[in-house]
């Protein structure tokens, strides 16, 4: 058998396993790379590869950086950061038709600037925010589809894991990823508000305008989320300036993050060990996900499959833009079935080399792929986010949230094609990183 | 059986509270070595620091991770399957994971063990690190005994419903 054959074999084998067994994705592709790397050279080089990547991956400096943003995300998380977030969104544009559902957006975007999650974001709002739309009989679908979509900005928005994991796969820095995450959260943020704008013209009723606030109320709110703002800025600037690593900004933020959340009293010993636990889980399934994709990466290595693939994708009649096209709805179709984080390891080895024999920038891929694969996460049958909101949202059926959700589709394609129109809108803030 | 579970119950705790010491180990390492670096000197070693202790919170959260069922698997389609199909698809995974997991355990202790015994050291501090590697080794070690304790588990009596 030919090393295409046998790469393309390993590719079939991983998808049969995951998908047939429902095995771990980090498991499955450690399995599969292990397997094939076996077959192909021997397997004394086979059990010695997996010890070195393995040890290698665990021990991995520019790996740490997943754990400190996680654990700022998750302090943020328990200390009730997003309640206040809403509130100040909420006194800002509550009072106008659909305001609400503004605000929770715009909440949703602001939370992401600190935690990277989806379902944290998600689960909170849904906690926070949905009550306060029932009390306006907003309707189901408008309210869960804007927290459900609104969530999805987690993964786009800086400091995002998918955006971490993206540069340290494909060798970018992960400031340059960040800022470039910066314009396409922003765009796709003011997209998921200007849907709840035209639907609530069309379907007054869906979102009943909310109480008037007085100036006083609106800068008052400001103050519970000014700490927040402070901490986006410390991690930002310091990226900007290459004052700080991306590690050592994860650090310095979750250190704040702990500092401030401890002195105002919102973080109790029961909030920070749950942090810890759950920053060990997250961290881990993440690492275990990465080591996995780097074990099957040396298996299709040795058969140049990913190398093939780019250089007989180059040679197709066809525009280059067109390839990207198939490219993205290979991830929307792969973002429906299975997680972003798993599907990006999976296909950033054969569909980046590939993006750069086209001439795309590698920022603008990594940042576009994500907000493509965002998708997955609020359409079936996985739309992990959709679940969340679905599980938590009292009296609102699962189908009535992928239907809110339905509403919101549009906002990411016109994302998706503005980003691909305008690629400046992503590249312009990392061109400018010192 | 149930004492293996308690074992592997109690193990996993140790390791998530030594791997929660070393997260805010790094934290605190990480904010010195930029406070001392603006003011004075860097903390020398930081980095190699930062990576072994990284090894340590991602090895030792391995087992925890799968006892939380937090490792994501693809499962739309498994979800469609029969009852007795589920049961053997579950079977082949706990019984490959745990098999592939005490060879990588056993590969990274042949590893520790030939950087103990050249005596490497580390770069900077020039201090040996092949614990870590062995913390990596026992990290995977755990993980192979919670997918074997979940193997016989599908094998066992009905568990009782908890609280």
């Amino acid at each position: 058998m030919s090393l295409a054959a046998v790469g393309i074999l390993g590719i079939v084998a991983l998808l049969l396993i995951l998908f047939c067994l429902g095995m771990p994705v980090g498991f499955a592709m450690a399995l599969v790379g292990f397997c094939g790397f076996c077959y192909v050279v021997s397997f004394k080089a086979g059990l010695n590869m997996i010890s070195a990547v393995l040890w290698d991956t665990f021990s991995k400096y520019g790996l740490t950086v997943i754990p400190l943003f996680i654990f700022m995300g998750q302090v943020a998380f328990y200390s009730g950061v997003n309640e206040k977030l809403y509130n100040a969104a909420y006194k800002w544009v509550g009072h106008i038709r659909g305001g609400i559902a503004m605000a929770t957006v715009v909440a949703c975007a602001a939370f992401s600037a600190i935690c990277g999650s989806n379902a944290a974001t998600a689960a909170t709002m849904t906690t926070v925010a949905l009550p306060q739309m029932n009390k306006f009989n907003y309707e189901p679908k408008l309210s869960t589809g804007a927290i459900a979509c609104g969530s999805t900005l987690g993964v786009v928005i800086p400091p995002s894991v998918v955006l971490i994991i993206i540069g340290l796969s494909t060798e970018q820095s992960i400031a340059r990823l960040f800022y470039g995450g910066i314009g396409a959260g922003l765009i796709l943020a003011l997209l998921l508000t200007l849907t709840i704008y035209v639907v609530c013209r069309i379907y007054p009723e869906w979102g009943p305008a909310g109480p008037q606030t007085s100036w006083l109320e609106k800068f008052k709110a400001l103050s519970g989320a000014l700490e927040m703002v402070i901490l986006f800025s410390l991690v930002m600037l310091g990226l900007y300036f290459g004052l700080f690593t991306p590690a050592e900004a994860g650090a310095a933020g979750s250190f704040f993050a702990v500092v401030i959340s401890v002195f105002q009293g919102r973080l109790s010993w029961k909030g920070f060990i749950a942090s810890v636990t759950d920053t060990l889980r997250i961290s881990c399934m993440v690492i275990m996900i990465v080591a996995g994709a780097m074990i099957f990466g040396r298996f299709l290595a040795v058969t140049r499959i990913p190398f093939d693939i780019a250089s007989w994708v180059v040679d197709l009649p066809v525009s280059g833009m067109f390839i990207m096209m198939i490219i993205f709805a290979i991830y929307i179709i792969g973002g429906a079935v299975m997680d972003a984080l798993a599907l990006l390891l999976i296909t950033i080895p054969i569909f980046f080399p590939v993006s750069q024999e086209l001439g795309y920038d590698p920022v603008w891929f990594g940042v576009t792929i994500t907000v493509v694969t965002t998708l997955g996460a609020v359409t079936p049958p996985v739309g992990a986010t959709t679940y969340v909101v679905g599980g938590m949202a009292k009296n609102v059926r699962l189908e009535e949230v992928f239907k809110g959700v339905t509403y919101f589709l549009p906002a990411y394609i016109i994302c998706i094609l503005l980003l691909m129109a305008f690629p400046a809108l992503v590249t312009f803030l990392p061109s400018l990183i010192k | 059986m149930q004492t293996l579970d308690k074992i592997s119950q109690i193990l996993n705790q140790a390791l998530v509270l030594i791997g929660g010491i070393f997260l805010v180990g790094m934290i605190v390492l990480t904010c010195g070595n930029i406070f001392f670096r603006t003011i004075w000197v860097p903390i020398p070693g930081t980095f190699e620091l930062m990576g072994y202790s990284g090894a340590v919170v991602a090895a030792f959260a391995l087992g925890y991770t799968q006892l939380k069922k937090g490792h994501i698997a693809v499962d739309v389609l498994v979800n469609m399957f029969p009852k007795p199909v589920q049961k053997l698809v579950q079977t082949i995974n706990f019984a490959v994971g745990f098999i592939f997991f005490v060879l990588a355990a056993w590969q990274i202790t042949v590893k520790a063990s030939t950087l103990r015994q050249t005596g490497e050291v580390t770069e900077t501090l020039r201090i040996i690190y092949y614990p870590f590697a062995y913390a990596v080794a026992l990290g995977c070690l755990v993980l192979a005994l919670v997918l074997l304790i979940d193997l016989f588990k599908l094998f066992g009596p009905p568990r009782e419903s908890q609280s």
